[in-house]
């Protein structure tokens, strides 16, 4: 009974890190959300900075949307090695920039 | 000490007067605008004489300048056989093809020639030679009107008689555009107060060469007043120097362009 | 004191006179000159010399927007700051330049690399000062295209329109698979001076190779047409439209190329 007992203790336990660990990408020693969370930025940069060629359709929230997003996706790029650091802090700049300017035109008009 | 402050106002009297003094030589008429460019002196290549005279009757300043794109300064523009060869630069002619007033160009460089068609080398890498020229100043401008100093010709008033016919388009080379009106005359103000201003002509300036030759290296801005330059600068081959007293009519020639009365 | 004062005065003369930036003409780059970059972060430091990259032959292959967005290069000589590393971890010049990738059937040649047997090939780029033989030779390269005014000689505009060239604009793994641009209108710049024939901005031309994140806002700031004021001095310094019209697009030299809508 004791034996069991711990055992689902453990189970519980395990479902909540994991859980826990798929929302939280900070916590590196957690083997379940790791192999996610390294490509969850590429696709998620990928959603966000493609639609700068659409940007003058969207409407202030939207735009502020996709400049939050930026602005979360910042720190995950901070924690690439060097060079993808580099390369990709630059783009996400670019992508961001772009849909501030187009959302400050917009608010001016 | 006192030797020393007199070194120092030595020098910078020196300084001052050194742009006045490359103002102030009169070469002869036959030699003024001579450039002698002679970037490969080193690997024991004759430089190269050219004297502007006979180009300046036959094309325009922006021709040469602008489109095939030789730099304002000698040695500027690193001509180098190769670059001839490709028809760049003064092979952009000298192609041995090109036909000017009924005559066949000579060919430039070649790394490729007989002992005969050696000798045309020397027809521009001619400094310390004694070459015999196809045209002799004196014969050329003898039947030009001659005004003030430089080449003693006025070149104005030859096209203005139709005496010269300037080229302003070469084929192949020359992409032409809608020329820009920029009639207006401007005065340019003289500092010292015993000075006539000057009546700078947009017109007669932009015939020859047009917009391009003058802007934006040699006169940057725009708006009028916004560049300050002194005779000193333009003594020295800055501004209106560029020109004026190595191809142009000199600086020494002062009332050609302090012609506006001091009021 | 005084003799600081004239030794100040005597630097500045000096200074004056020999470092004449307006006031004379430059040396116009060759044709096959025009647009080269010259790139020296560590290339000295690694033995090597400097990079020269010319514009032309990747501007017939690719458009503005694919390096300098996708990729990410910097639009000042050295300021992208690329490390051999980044190219051997397949950036920058390493995202084609990797040995693998194809383009018009031929693989494209790789970048640095730590092997003694791939040295020569160092020198493909790291060039400065030498005598190396380029892939590609630009009048054969140029011979068919539609000739332009200054610059490369060659009207790229109508080489494309012509279908003569065919600039990429997406690459397999580095670009974002994004819906077509919205076209954008045309509008007038006035001039200040008088005269002078107002410009006929084209967006719709620029777009098509720069898309908008190259130019907004990082070169052009104002939102509203007509809140950000700038002047030809500041063009012909490399500012807005002289960021790429100085060194890479059509020079400024070129006045009537822009200024063409007729005075009224």
């Amino acid at each position: 009974m004791k034996k069991l007992r711990t055992c689902l203790l453990c189970c519980a336990v395990a479902v909540i890190v994991c859980s826990g660990a798929r929302d939280i990408e900070k916590k590196t020693f957690s083997w379940c959300g790791v192999v996610h969370a390294q490509d969850d930025w590429r696709n998620e940069f990928d959603d966000v900075c493609s639609r700068t060629q659409d940007a003058m359709i969207f409407s202030p929230d939207e735009l502020r949307n996709l400049i939050a997003r930026c602005d979360k996706l910042k720190p995950r790029v901070e924690k690439l090695d060097e060079t993808q650091r580099k390369v990709f802090l630059k783009r996400l700049q670019l992508c961001r920039d772009l849909f501030l300017f187009v959302l400050e035109s917009k608010e001016k008009k | 000490m006192h030797l020393f402050n007199r070194l120092f106002t030595l020098f910078f009297f020196l300084l001052f007067s050194s742009g006045a003094v490359s103002a102030m030589t009169i070469v002869p008429p036959d030699i003024y605008g001579r450039v002698v460019i002679n970037n490969y002196r080193s690997k024991g290549i004759v430089p190269v004489v050219f004297d502007h005279w006979l180009h300046r009757a036959k094309f325009t300043c922006r021709l040469c300048h602008i489109d095939i794109g030789f730099a304002m300064e000698a040695g500027g523009t690193k001509i180098s056989a190769a670059t001839n060869m490709k028809g760049f630069h003064c092979g952009a002619c000298h192609n041995g093809n090109r036909v000017f007033g009924g005559r066949k160009t000579f060919g430039s460089c070649s790394d490729n020639f007989t002992q005969e068609e050696g000798a045309r080398c020397e027809r521009c890498h001619s400094l310390g030679k004694n070459v015999k020229k196809e045209y002799e100043f004196n014969t050329f401008s003898k039947r030009l009107p001659s005004k003030g100093l430089g080449n003693g010709i006025d070149w104005e008033e030859a096209e203005n008689k139709g005496l010269i016919n300037p080229v302003d388009f070469l084929e192949d080379i020359s992409i032409k555009r809608t020329p820009l009106k920029m009639d207006k005359d401007v005065v340019i103000e003289s500092r010292g107060t015993w000075m006539s201003d000057v009546l700078f002509s947009h017109k007669k300036h932009a015939l020859w060469n047009g917009c391009e030759v003058c802007h934006p290296e040699i006169f940057p801005s725009t708006k009028k007043g916004t560049i300050k330059y002194s005779m000193l600068q333009i003594a020295g081959g800055e501004y209106c120097g560029v020109c004026h007293d190595k191809v142009a009519f000199p600086l020494i020639d002062c009332q050609r362009c302090h012609t506006k009365p001091v009021q | 004191m005084k003799r600081t004062f004239y030794i100040a005065l005597l630097v500045l003369v000096i200074a004056g006179v020999t470092s004449a930036q307006t006031g004379v003409k430059k040396k116009r780059p060759l044709p096959y000159e025009y647009g080269r970059v010259v790139i020296s972060n560590y290339s000295e430091k690694a033995g090597l010399a400097p990079v020269v990259f010319d514009h032309w032959l990747h501007r017939a292959k690719f458009t503005c927007r694919l390096c300098h967005v996708d990729i990410g290069f910097a639009m000042k000589a050295g300021a992208t700051g690329i490390k051999a590393s980044d190219n051997m971890n397949g950036y920058y010049c390493g995202s084609c330049h990797n040995g693998k990738k194809a383009f018009d059937d031929k693989i494209v040649f790789d970048t640095c690399s730590k092997a003694p047997e791939a040295q020569t090939r160092c020198l493909r780029c790291h060039s400065l000062g030498k005598n190396v033989k380029a892939g590609y030779d630009f009048s054969k390269f140029t011979e068919n295209l539609p000739r332009g005014r200054f610059g490369n000689g060659v009207d790229w505009e109508h080489a494309e329109v012509d279908g003569l060239i065919k600039p990429l604009d997406f690459l397999e793994g580095i670009s974002i698979k994004r819906q077509s641009l919205t076209v954008q209108k045309d509008f007038a710049l006035g001039t200040k001076l008088e005269g002078m024939p107002d410009i006929i901005f084209s967006h719709k031309k620029h777009t098509v190779w720069n898309g908008c994140e190259l130019c907004h806002p990082e070169i052009f700031v104002g939102v509203k047409k007509g809140t950000t004021k700038y002047s030809m001095t500041e063009i012909f310094e490399g500012k807005y439209c002289g960021v790429c019209h100085t060194s890479v697009a059509f020079p400024l030299i070129d006045c009537q190329r822009c200024h063409t809508k007729a005075v009224q």
